[in-house]
Formats: C-alpha cells, sequence, structure tokens
C-alpha cells in the first residue's frame, strides 16, 4: 500500500511539474490582465507613469505598456528596502508576480524583490522641453537656482543645466511630506513630473516626493 | 441593529450549509459576498454580518461531516483520527459535544482575550515577521519529534517534503490558477484519502449512544484554553493547521488524550476563525479567505472589530445549539443511512468542485494529493505532516528562497 501510494503521488508529481513548466507565464500585455488573470502568475513589462509613496513607505506604481494598458504595483516597504535601489517616474520596469484585483482595480503583487527588474530612465536637456512636451511625464536633472516659497507651503525653484533653464512646482502637500529631501541653491537634483503650463509658462509639476532627489550639494 | 441581526442569522444558514458539505467552504462564497456589496446590493455591515457568521457557523458544523463520514475499519483503529476512534467506540455524539464545547468555549476564551492581547499582536508579529521561516522550521521540527521514533520521525519529514513539493508546484506556478488549486491539494490530502479508506468499511458502525447528560466544562478548560492560546498562534502564523495548533500546545502544556484533543482541536479552528478578523486590525493582514473578503469591503478599525466580535458572539451560541442538535440527528441516523452511498457523494462532489475550480489539472491535483494522504496511515505518522503543502511554500517565501528554489526546479 505504502508503496503504490507513494509511486501514484510521485507520478502525479512529475505530472504536475511537466503541466507546470508548460504554463511558465510569458510577457503578458498589460491592456489584456482582466478579471480571468486573478492568481496567475504574469510578467509584465513597462514604463513607470505614475508613482505614490504611503506614510510607512510602501510605494505604489502605475505601470503602462505599449499595448496601453496600465496596472498597478504595489512595492511594500520590506520589497522596497530589499530592492537597493530607487524606483523612479519614468523608469523601465519588468515585473513577475502575481494578479489580484484589490478593490476593483487590477494589480500585480511583485513575488519578490528578485522579480523586478528596473532599467532608469535618462533625463531629457532642458533645452528639449517645450510647448511639444506640455501634459507629458519628463524626467530633468540640474542646479537649482532661485527657489522660493508661494502659498500653502509649495515652492517654485528653477532648475538650470547648460543653456537649458525650468521652473519646478513642488506643491505643498509634497513638500510636507516625511521624506521629503531637504535642498539648497547650488544642489543637483534630478526630478520628474508632468509638463503644465502656469501663466504661458512652461513648469514641472511634481506629484510625489519621491519624484524629488537630491544628487549631490556643493561643498 | 435587527437588521444586521437578521443578515447574521442569514449567514448562520448559509454556515450550515457550508460546514455540512464537504468541499464547500466560506471562502468560495465571500467572493460573491464582496461583488454583491461592490454592486451596492448589499450594504457594507450586511456582508460582514453575513461572511463573519457564515465562517463561525462553519466551523462548529463541519465536524459533522468529518465525524461521521470517512471512518475507517476497526482493524485501522491504531491510524484514525481521534474522532472516528470515538465513532468506533459508539461514542459519535460525544463528539459532537467535545468539539460544541471547544467550538465554543474557545470563542469566549479568545473574545475576552481580545481586548488585552490586540495591542500585542502587532507588535510580536512585527518582530516575528523577519524570523516568520525559522519560527515555523521550529514547529516543523517540533512536529516531528512528536513522533518519538527515528523510523517515523524520518517518514514524516519525507510525508512534509513530499507534500510540500506538491503544494510549491500547485500553488507558485499557473497550474491551479492560484486559490484554486487549494481545493482539489486540501481535498486530496485531508477528504478523499480519509473517504477512500473509510469507504470500505460497509456501514458495521455500532450503534451511537445518545446521552444528554452535559460535558463536565471545568474538566475541559485546560484543553478550552489551549484552543484559544493555539487559535492565537495559527491566526497570527501563516501555514499552521488547527491539529498542529492543537499537538504543539498539547504538548507544551502536557495535555493529551482523545477527549482533550477534539476539545483543543475544535477550538483552534473556531479561534483562529475570529482571530484571522482580528489580525485585520492588529496587523493589517487577512488570515483566512472570509478576512480578505472583508478586508476588501471594508477597513477594520476599533469600531468595526467590536462589530464584528459582537455579530461572533451572537452566532457562537446559536451555532453550538444547531450544531449539538443536527449532530445528534446524524449520531442517531448513522446506521440507517445508505453510508457507502454518503461516502461515495461526497468523494462525488469533491471530484466535481476540483474540475470547477481547477479544470483538468485540478483532477490531477486530487489524484496525486489523495496518493500522498493515503500514506500517512500506511507510514504509521500523523497526517498534520501534510500541511507540508502549505508550510514549506511558506517557509520559503518569508525566507526569501521562494524564487532561487522555483528558479532551480526551471519556473
Amino acid at each position: 500500500m505504502t508503496k503504490l501510494s507513494l509511486l501514484c503521488s510521485l507520478t502525479g508529481i512529475a505530472l504536475i511539474y511537466v503541466g507546470a513548466a508548460q504554463m511558465r507565464p510569458g510577457l503578458t500585455p498589460i491592456s489584456q490582465i482582466d478579471n480571468d488573470y486573478v492568481g496567475l502568475k504574469t510578467v509584465i513589462s513597462g514604463r513607470v507613469i505614475d508613482l505614490s509613496v504611503h506614510p510607512e513607505g510602501h510605494v505604489f506604481l502605475k505601470v503602462k505598456d505599449e499595448s496601453g494598458g496600465v496596472i498597478s504595483v504595489p512595492l511594500f516597504s520590506g520589497t522596497r528596502s530589499e530592492l537597493g535601489e530607487r524606483i523612479e517616474l519614468l523608469d523601465n520596469i519588468q515585473v513577475s508576480g502575481q494578479v489580484k484585483n484589490y478593490q476593483g482595480e487590477m494589480e500585480l503583487l511583485p513575488e519578490d524583490v528578485g522579480s523586478i527588474q528596473v532599467v532608469h530612465s535618462a533625463p531629457i536637456e532642458l533645452s528639449q522641453i517645450d510647448e511639444t512636451r506640455l501634459g507629458n511625464e519628463v524626467k530633468i536633472r540640474g542646479f537649482v537656482g532661485e527657489k522660493f516659497s508661494v502659498g500653502d507651503n509649495s515652492i517654485i525653484l528653477s532648475v538650470r543645466r547648460g543653456d537649458g533653464e525650468l521652473k519646478v512646482f513642488l506643491p505643498g502637500d509634497v513638500v510636507e511630506s516625511d521624506n521629503f529631501p531637504e535642498f539648497f541653491e547650488g544642489d543637483k537634483i534630478q526630478a520628474a513630473g508632468t509638463i503644465k503650463s502656469y501663466e504661458g509658462e512652461l513648469e514641472l509639476e511634481i506629484g510625489s516626493s519621491y519624484s524629488f532627489e537630491v544628487l549631490e550639494a556643493p561643498k | 441593529m435587527i437588521e444586521y441581526l437578521g443578515f447574521a442569522l442569514l449567514g448562520i444558514g448559509m454556515g450550515t450549509f457550508t460546514g455540512l458539505i464537504p468541499g464547500v467552504h466560506v471562502n468560495n462564497i465571500a467572493p460573491i459576498l464582496v461583488g454583491l456589496t461592490a454592486g451596492s446590493i448589499l450594504s457594507t455591515l450586511q456582508a460582514i454580518s453575513l461572511i463573519v457568521a457564515m465562517m463561525l457557523t462553519h466551523t462548529f458544523l463541519d465536524f459533522i461531516p468529518s465525524t461521521f463520514l470517512g471512518v475507517p475499519d476497526r482493524d485501522t483503529a491504531l491510524s484514525v483520527l481521534p474522532a472516528h476512534k470515538l465513532v468506533l467506540e459508539g461514542r459519535g455524539y460525544e463528539v459532537i459535544k467535545l468539539t460544541a464545547l471547544g467550538s465554543l468555549g474557545a470563542l469566549l476564551f479568545s473574545a475576552a482575550l481580545v481586548g488585552p492581547m490586540t495591542p500585542f499582536i502587532g507588535t510580536a508579529y512585527e518582530s516575528l515577521n523577519p524570523r516568520m521561516h525559522w519560527l515555523l522550521i521550529g514547529i516543523v521540527s517540533v512536529m516531528f519529534y512528536l513522533e518519538k521514533k527515528w523510523k517515523r520521525m524520518f517518514s514524516a519529514a519525507g510525508l512534509f517534503l513530499l507534500s510540500g513539493l506538491l503544494g510549491l508546484l500547485v500553488l507558485d506556478t499557473n497550474i491551479g490558477s492560484g486559490d484554486g488549486a487549494l481545493m482539489p491539494l486540501l481535498g486530496g490530502l485531508f477528504g478523499m484519502s480519509v473517504l477512500v479508506v473509510g469507504v470500505d468499511n460497509d456501514n458495521d458502525l455500532p450503534d451511537q449512544e445518545i446521552s444528554d447528560s452535559p460535558v463536565n466544562v471545568r474538566s475541559n478548560v485546560k484543553s478550552i484554553f489551549t484552543g484559544a492560546s493555539a487559535g492565537f498562534i495559527t491566526g497570527v502564523i501563516p501555514g499552521v493547521g488547527p491539529a498542529q495548533g492543537t499537538v504543539l500546545t498539547q504538548a507544551a502544556t502536557e495535555s493529551g488524550g482523545t477527549k482533550d484533543f477534539l476539545v483543543g482541536v475544535s477550538g483552534v479552528n473556531t479561534a483562529k476563525a475570529l482571530l484571522s478578523f482580528v489580525a485585520l486590525y492588529a496587523i493589517g493582514r487577512p488570515r483566512s479567505g472570509a478576512a480578505v473578503a472583508v478586508d476588501e469591503i471594508m477597513k477594520v478599525g476599533l469600531q468595526e472589530l467590536i462589530f464584528l466580535m459582537g455579530i461572533a458572539l451572537f452566532v457562537g451560541g446559536i451555532a453550538a445549539m444547531l450544531h449539538l442538535r443536527i449532530g445528534k440527528i446524524a449520531a442517531c441516523h448513522i446506521k440507517r443511512l445508505p453510508y457507502k452511498a454518503m461516502c461515495f457523494a461526497v468523494m462525488a462532489s469533491i471530484v466535481g468542485f476540483s474540475f470547477y475550480y481547477a479544470g483538468f489539472w485540478g483532477l490531477l491535483i486530487l489524484a496525486t494529493a489523495t496518493s500522498v494522504g493515503l500514506l500517512p496511515p500506511s507510514l504509521g505518522v500523523k497526517r498534520t505532516h501534510c500541511m507540508g503543502c502549505l508550510m514549506l511554500p511558506v517557509i520559503l517565501y518569508f525566507s526569501g528562497l521562494e524564487g532561487t528554489v522555483l528558479g532551480l526546479m526551471g519556473f
């Protein structure tokens, strides 16, 4: 009886292994992911088009791929600290994990830190920013020029690099968040956000403190 | 107020149905209620009342089919489950009374402990979380050690690894469509494999003694407390089943025996169900399918927790009475019922649900899990080692080795 049960068990496990190997997940277009995918292991690849940071350190990404679909990818604080590198707006990311339906919204929960691969996008030159980029998300890098506070603790600063200059708007809720970095004139910063027009002038609006990073401070 | 009690009564009816029909679980019905809430057909508190009542009632009533169905021959009585052992002695109704006491007692105990313990659950979980895999490995090691003889310890370890490998393949790959694969996996390991053995029994069960004398509460207080304590542990630590919780706490408190086990394990079952809702408040994580449903419907704060507890206590008393009443009917009539046909019907329902939840692969998983589930009696070790199907994946997850192991396996 023991031998027969063991033989059946091992045969079954071998068949399940073969079946599971055939169902190994490939890259799935995000627009295809619907309720039928809930519970399945899935791999997606796309660009981070939005991110928000929870006070407890969790980061919630929205990833869009070439299919036009958008999916949420929550990175809980433990995973985020293990990852060791920042994921920024407009970075390209490949994630494998389980699809969940959280309060009606599809999300992909990464299996572990090893299931997240990030390719950082390069910042664009400030001189390349013009009206054609209105409403687009861009990443910039440069040196802080003038900065001044406006109502509700918001900050407007000018960022310069080479021949280019761009105003950056940091809303009050971003500035007041716990993890917003302290910065001064002359610091080298990197920021990602949406190009908007304010009183006829282009500016970069930052949506999250996580999208504003001080790279270097002058000695 | 009356409205919510009405929905709780409806939940009791639904929990009675899920508890009495093997293969149907609250976890399968709760997502439907979430959908009804999303579609504004049910209000949040109406759905919560239904889910909590259904879950709690299920933990009482599910002992009736597991007590009277799948009972093996007397010849194999040494390796049978504790409830079946008493049924073979004509004491099936005593099992019902003991499990009613265990469930209700542990519900009251754990409800009383929720207030003072909740502030510590979060802290304890946060400090345990990074070391959870070591804790689970410790629990597994103690379970092996309790087999006492070397040969059985090795058999238990082999059974744990075999179940774990099966669990890993089924739950961590796409073969079973995620949670849908749990039904054939657990149905095979803990349901079908018991029924396959029991179906050979040509209903030569002895007459069941029906005594209305109450169970002595005082002599069972220790077991009730054991059940409630183990419910706290298994309600917070993922992957540990009620039987393991009971065996471990019995070992720790040096209590034992079939009756103690039955009071304890029923207590763990109910206390764990209650604690899975408390865990939503204390650690922000669901610890059961029903708790997942509650978590999707609302954020559990202190007020919501008090509401949940109120519903649970209201339901507990009624569920205990129902359990005694229906259990008595089952004990009185089990001899006259077409026992073999009932076992086959239950087996057919497990096969049907496995196919429904996981398709063709569900049937293969069920057959394999049943084969693995047949090993404990023939190896002479406890069936709880089959919980490796959940514990091994959980250990690998918490140790961060899940991806590596799956990678080595080619996934």
